[in-house]
């Protein structure tokens, strides 16, 4: 490997960036393109494909379909792939032990997501994506430590969720679980 | 992806048609929305009251919060999670299906009601509402089938049916614990695993327990912890620590590790209070009051794995080890490079007494939960009995290598010993002797490897030394080299006699440990088993006392003896081994005359040494492990060395020499004074003997030693020692069937030899003087005839019960056939008259006719009858049929040479000689007749005239 291979990505936008291979590789899904495709994608600028995301969590399933990916997004997340490219690569077993994923957000990370909540949620959705494990977990920490503190409603209005419980259920609910709150 | 693959699989597709669909794809909106999974995933960083927030923002999240897997896992993390219960309960759920629902929702009801850690349902309306168990979907459609379901899942903490597949104590239903007396304190013991209701149980914990813990993580002085206000006793404090610690596992939030840092401080800042408060009780020695409680403390706390080992390093045994036994003082003792087993003896006893003492107070002051023992025999072996023996090892080692390798032995030995006179506390279960052994098993093990190799070693030097001293010995007598026909000894009873005895020494250990004689369980039996050994041990001394004096010119007897007496350092002044040096005196005193070859002394040395070697060795075959095995290999490689020094070094030399001796024999050399026998035969004979002795001897170690002590298998044909015990015999049988092959034919040649210079013509010839009046006194076998048959006999007797029986026989067939021939070549050598025959021949048949004829005399012998009746001793058929053919030959000498058609008939007659003689053979003896030239014409004529008429 004397050179660094370059790879060609292109936003949904039809931006074309070009990264070196390992950084691109961080991500799963590329590298397991790059497998199976072999040297056409070094030719050729990879489309990262963008599909609307108008959906509401109501359809689970629907959500599957790959997300939109800008320009802007994918430079954001190309930059976090160089940043991260010397990392050890993700172990499989996920579920090891559960208590190893929650170590805090490093410091770097924790500028890097300093973003609007849009770009956020796009930079996620482009991780879960792409297959970029450590990205994706480092944005759901994000998340989570946002609506630590927050009301139902304010989750709500977050995450663009409508509430379809009656006053009454959501107070039963409540109620069921005061045990959690502070005392 | 997939389709990425698919269209790539199937291959030749061009590059575009690859990444067309991608580009196809359209935006269609801009709005960025999680989805579920991912909404999940963040779920999983929030901590719980963010969770159960969370939970109230629609139905969905409700569903995904509510989630039972998420909660298990958290039970799971604090170890409460008992993945078979919940499975029995399931179970039990399922059997309960088949109830009324009218019964079904009675129970429920009462679960509801009280099942929940101070709450009541929302369904019967009390007062405390928190949690329902209809909580998996607030759907109103379902909420009927959820009812049922969940009185499903319900029905088996009722009385009915539950109770009965309730294995763990523990498994109590809470529900019959009324909530206000529900202390945080057994939280845990409420606990249960149901599926279903994970969410429930566990906040069960979390409302008891984290307000402690975020209070005890928000608080900066530690002693201001609520739980410290809370509850005042150490040992409740100690307990609520630990239940918030293990609580904490739970907690898998972000930040944990920083919360898990702060209140581990706290816990540790609590443990030190509390463990320096122990150390000043245990200063005081206040062992039943403030020790043990503040043991108990630490026990709740984590275990007490600190407050245990403050109390073993504290302990007395390890803080004054030197006071139990300096290792140096084994050392020369008894004069330089010896080593006293009653020094190490008393160490171990004292180590022994003081670790019985320690554990009398572990017992009262650390709870039955807690095995305090096992880090703490661990302790003492690694402070206290490793450091000893090392010292003790090294010491010996430098100054001497023998003591080295019986201190090792020895003290492996005591060691075990010592092992089985420690006391347990009642906390220790079955294995602490397991324990024991295993570090028994860890402080040896540096050694082990060392030592055996040293032993194996030790013993090649010893013995190769052993063997060379003796041929030096040889070489220097090897002038003066003289054999005394060894006469009259009975020598099968003697050997039967010298094996019993080498058995009963053999199982006899040589290195008698001394006994512990502990006040504890095996106080008096080694004692009276030692005073036996004693008796014994007198009473064959004083045989060896008589023997050596009587004998004072066997110096390797006396040698053999102060061997085993000075041994250095054995306990016992006599060992046993006397008796068996006795019955090698005797053994030697008759075998004298072949010392010179090689010599059963020197092989009981080499068999005394390769046994106290495998003695030593075999210490650590009780170790167990791979020492063990190590051990036993050695043990076999020390047996094998035996042999190949013994049997290659030792034996074969000595055969060859022998076989060496009996080729350059020249009968002609020998002056008539000697003429005993066949000096170097004999000497080969007796070498057979004594081989034969040896090899025996070796059989009964092997047997006593190694597979009674089961160090080897005997069944096993690829072990090594086995293996090399059947080459030893081979080598032996080899050897001796190399000796005697040559051994028959110098007999042989002195047979002629004496045939040729001893044998008067007038023997069978007695002349006309006496004419046709033989003089009858004179009658009996010719001296030739007496000497050969003493000659011959002398020589196969010595063999009976020294070799195998099958070569024996061979031996003696071959004997009796060369004999025949001899004879036979020396008779046509002979002239013989009537007269000369009746001293060579005195048959059976004719026997009567002699009588009549002749006179009554006493039975005349003659030199055939001799033959025939010592080629009867020999039992051997085929022979007997040679000799019987030969004395019916003898005949033709007999008849009257007036007879000539007799002589005739006797020749011509095949079946008279069983075949053996072809009727030109007995022509041949006939010709041998003195008055032959007289007779021969009419002979012949009536031999062919005979023949034309059969013919």
């Amino acid at each position: 490997m004397a050179e660094m291979q370059k790879i060609k990505l292109m936003s949904s936008d039809s931006a074309e960036i070009t990264v070196d291979r390992d950084v691109a590789e961080r991500s799963v899904l590329i590298k397991n393109m790059m497998e199976d495709i072999g040297e056409q994608a070094m030719t050729e600028a990879i489309p990262i494909p963008n599909v609307s995301s108008q959906y509401l969590v109501k359809p689970l399933q629907e959500t599957n379909l790959p997300p939109q990916v800008n320009e802007a997004v994918l430079n954001k997340v190309i930059e976090w792939c160089v940043h991260h490219k010397g990392d050890p690569p993700a172990t499989n077993d996920d579920d090891a032990d559960s208590r190893k994923k929650t170590t805090d957000i490093e410091e770097w990370d924790q500028k890097f997501m300093q973003v609007d909540q849009e770009m956020l949620f796009e930079i996620i959705l482009a991780a879960n994506y792409l297959d970029i494990k450590a990205l994706l977990d480092v944005g759901c920490k994000t998340v989570a430590n946002m609506i630590k503190g927050k009301s139902p409603e304010e989750i709500r209005k977050t995450f663009n969720i409508q509430n379809d419980f009656t006053p009454e259920e959501e107070d039963q609910i409540r109620r069921e679980n005061e045990w959690a709150e502070d005392r | 992806m997939s389709a990425f693959r698919r269209v790539n699989v199937t291959g030749g597709v061009s590059r575009q048609s690859i990444l067309a669909p991608l580009r196809e794809t359209q935006i269609v909106s801009s709005k960025p929305v999680l989805p579920a999974e991912i909404l999940s995933n963040i779920l999983d960083y929030l901590p719980v009251p963010g969770q159960l927030r969370f939970a109230r923002v629609s139905k969905r999240m409700r569903e995904m919060v509510y989630d039972d897997t998420r909660w298990v896992q958290r039970l799971q993390l604090m170890g409460c999670w008992d993945e078979n219960e919940a499975r029995k309960r399931t179970e039990a759920a399922r059997q309960k299906r088949s109830e009324t629902l009218q019964i079904m929702r009675q129970e429920n009801t009462k679960r509801a009601g009280i099942g929940v850690n101070g709450t009541a349902s929302g369904i019967n309306g009390s007062e405390t509402p928190s949690v329902t168990i209809f909580d998996a979907t607030g759907d109103v459609a379902g909420q009927d089938e959820e009812t049922n379901d969940a009185s499903l899942k319900a029905a088996p903490t009722g009385e009915d049916g539950f109770d009965a597949i309730d294995i763990s104590p523990k498994g109590r239903p809470a529900a019959f614990i009324p909530p206000e007396s529900a202390s945080p304190i057994d939280v845990f013991t409420r606990v249960f695993s149901l599926r279903g209701f994970a969410r429930q149980e566990y906040s069960k914990v979390y409302g008891a327990l984290a307000p402690f813990y975020f209070d005890a993580i928000r608080c900066e002085n530690h002693t201001y912890a609520t739980v410290f206000r809370t509850y005042r006793d150490p040992s409740q404090q100690a307990r609520m620590l630990s239940n918030i610690s293990k609580f904490s596992n739970s907690d898998i939030s972000e930040g944990w590790q920083k919360r898990k840092e702060k209140f581990d401080a706290l816990v540790n800042a609590f443990e030190m209070a509390v463990s320096k408060e122990f150390e000043q009780a245990l200063d005081a020695g206040d062992v039943a009051g403030k020790m043990r409680k503040y043991a108990h403390v630490l026990v709740y706390l984590n275990g007490g794995h600190s407050g245990v080992e403050l109390f073993i390093s504290r302990s007395s045994i390890i803080g004054s080890r030197y006071r139990l036994g300096n290792a140096l003082d084994c050392l020369n003792q008894n004069g330089p490079g010896s080593f006293s087993a009653e020094e190490s003896y008393s160490f171990f006893s004292n180590v022994s007494t003081a670790f019985n003492e320690q554990v009398g107070v572990i017992d009262q002051v650390f709870p039955t939960s807690v095995n305090a023992i096992v880090p703490f025999v661990q302790r003492v072996g690694k402070a206290v009995i490793s450091d000893y023996l090392t010292t003790l090892y090294d010491e010996a080692h430098r100054t001497n290598t023998e003591s080295y390798l019986r201190a090792v032995s020895t003290t492996c030995d005591q060691c075990l010993e010592m092992a089985r006179s420690l006391r347990s506390t009642s906390a220790s279960g079955d294995d602490f002797y397991e324990t024991v052994d295993d570090v028994i098993a860890s402080i040896f093990e540096p050694h082990i490897d060392f030592y055996l190799k040293e032993e194996l070693e030790f013993f090649k030097k010893r013995s190769n030394a052993e063997v060379n001293n003796w041929e030096r010995q040889l070489s220097e007598q090897d002038a003066s080299m003289q054999s005394m026909f060894m006469s009259n000894v009975n020598r099968q009873s003697d050997k039967r006699d010298f094996l019993t005895s080498f058995k009963k020494v053999v199982m006899m250990p040589v290195n008698v440990l001394p006994t512990f004689p502990m006040s504890s369980p095996f106080g008096g039996k080694p004692a009276t088993a030692k005073a036996l050994v004693n008796g014994e041990a007198l009473a064959t001394t004083e045989i060896s006392g008589s023997q050596t004096s009587t004998r004072p010119s066997s110096p390797g007897v006396i040698n053999g003896t102060t061997l085993s007496v000075n041994r250095p350092a054995t306990p016992l002044p006599e060992p046993p081994t006397t008796e068996l040096a006795a019955k090698a005196a005797i053994m030697n005193s008759r075998l004298e005359g072949i010392r010179s070859l090689f010599s059963i002394e020197v092989a009981l040395n080499l068999v005394h040494t390769a046994k106290s070697s495998i003695e030593r060795a075999a210490v650590f075959v009780k170790v167990g492990g791979h020492f063990g095995s190590d051990a036993r290999l050695q043990c076999e490689f020390v047996f094998i060395s035996l042999l190949q020094t013994l049997g290659t070094r030792h034996i074969k030399a000595g055969f060859d020499q022998a076989v060496d001796h009996l080729s350059k024999y020249e009968p002609k050399e020998i002056n008539e004074k000697q003429r005993s026998g066949v000096t170097p035969l004999v000497t080969f004979l007796e070498l057979v003997n004594v081989g034969d002795l040896i090899q025996q001897m070796l059989d009964v170690f092997y047997e006593q030693e190694l597979v009674a002590t089961k160090l080897s298998d005997r069944n096993d044909f690829l072990n090594p020692a086995a293996k090399e015990k059947k080459r030893f015999e081979q080598m032996l049988d080899e050897r001796v069937a190399a000796g005697l092959n040559k051994g028959i034919e110098v007999l042989m040649a002195e047979v002629e030899y004496l045939y040729a210079t001893s044998q008067k013509p007038q023997d069978f010839n007695p002349g006309p003087a006496s004419g046709g009046d033989p003089d009858i006194t004179d009658i009996g076998p010719s001296q030739t005839a007496i000497q050969v048959v003493e000659t011959v006999s002398s020589h196969t007797k010595m063999l009976v019960g020294s070799t195998d029986k099958n070569m024996l026989d061979v031996f003696n067939q071959e004997v009796g056939m060369r004999l025949f021939t001899a004879l036979c070549k020396h008779l046509k050598r002979q002239r013989i008259s009537v007269n000369g025959s009746i001293k060579l021949i005195r048959c059976k048949i004719p026997h009567h006719t002699f009588l009549r004829n002749r006179s009554t005399d006493p039975p005349y012998l003659s030199d055939m009858n001799l033959y025939f009746t010592y080629i009867e001793t020999l039992k051997n058929q085929d022979l007997l049929q040679f000799f019987k053919a030969l004395r019916e030959l003898s005949q033709i000498y007999l008849v009257d040479p007036s007879d000539a058609k007799e002589l005739a008939t006797i020749i011509a007659d095949g079946d008279r000689f069983q075949g053996i003689f072809r009727a030109e053979e007995v022509y041949q003896f006939a010709q041998r007749r003195a008055d032959w030239y007289q007779i021969r014409s009419k002979v012949e004529r009536a031999m062919y005239g005979i023949g034309c008429m059969v013919m």
